[in-house]
């Protein structure tokens, strides 16, 4: 998948059938971290904090309600990807990307979380048990690092000083 | 490796003056992981503080190298937003009392 074009409101990647197989099938995986993972404190008391991480978390599960309808309603369209003759046109408005980013990498890190939040350079052994979530990790963070490149981001060689 | 952190400025209410959860005092910490991207984490602090690059990448940085950085000094509502933001985008994010 590559960056075709960007404009005021729309990106258009180009990506091959297989690849588009491959989103759509580690989309299928959303949401994958539970709710309860996140935590709003490291350190307040329970009382003070009982009731402010109940609404972290229904707060949380609503937004993935949403972000999965979406998910759904995008493998739902078909005009979503437009056959050409060099593959596929995928578009998204810059608001899509936002959430789809975010679908992405709570199906990297829910995978991470999975396979036991190993350090870099630690990845467990592949068994039939963790394939999936290995793959995904990896799926997840290309396809991230491709739709931050359409933001201009990418990663400078002074970061891993 | 230690490093100096810089505290963001710190918010005034001078409408209402009370001393209560509205007055600034939490401090909103994103802390390290080995899983999130750091350009990823980069595109976030932009996304949720409005930052420029070099802001939110000297706060990633901060957050790789450091294992924490502390993004925001505000109010606790403020803050309990501010940390929604960033776990809607799996950052592990909490905010805390200022000493």
């Amino acid at each position: 998948m590559k960056l075709l074009r960007s404009g005021k409101s729309v990106f258009v990647f180009q990506l091959s059938p297989r690849e588009k197989q491959v989103l759509l099938e580690t989309l299928e995986l959303y949401p994958l971290v539970p709710a309860s993972h996140h935590r709003l404190s490291n350190t307040g008391s329970p009382s003070e904090s009982d009731e402010n991480q109940r609404l972290l978390e229904e707060s949380l599960a609503e937004q993935r309600k949403e972000n999965r309808k979406q998910v759904q309603a995008m493998l739902e369209q078909p005009e979503r990807f437009r056959e050409t003759k060099n593959g596929l046109q995928f578009s998204l408005k810059h608001s899509e990307v936002e959430w789809l980013l975010q679908v992405l990498n709570d199906i990297r890190v829910g995978s991470w979380l999975a396979l036991g939040e190993p350090e870099p350079g630690e990845l467990p052994e592949i068994s039939k048990q963790n394939l999936r979530y290995l793959m995904a990790m990896e799926v997840c963070g290309a396809f991230e690092s491709l739709l931050l490149s359409a933001f201009g981001i990418a990663e400078s060689p002074d970061w891993l000083e | 490796m230690a490093e100096t952190e810089t505290l963001p400025e710190i918010e005034h209410d001078e409408k209402t003056g009370e001393k209560s959860s509205l007055e600034p005092g939490w401090l909103v910490i994103c802390w390290n992981d080995p899983v999130n991207l750091m350009t990823y984490v980069t595109h976030v602090f932009q996304t949720v503080f409005g930052w420029n690059k070099q802001k939110a990448e000297h706060h990633m940085l901060q957050v790789h190298r450091n294992g924490k950085s502390v993004l925001a000094r505000t109010t606790m509502e403020k803050a309990e937003h501010y940390v929604h933001q960033l776990q809607k985008y799996t950052l592990h994010a909490t905010m805390e009392r200022e000493s």
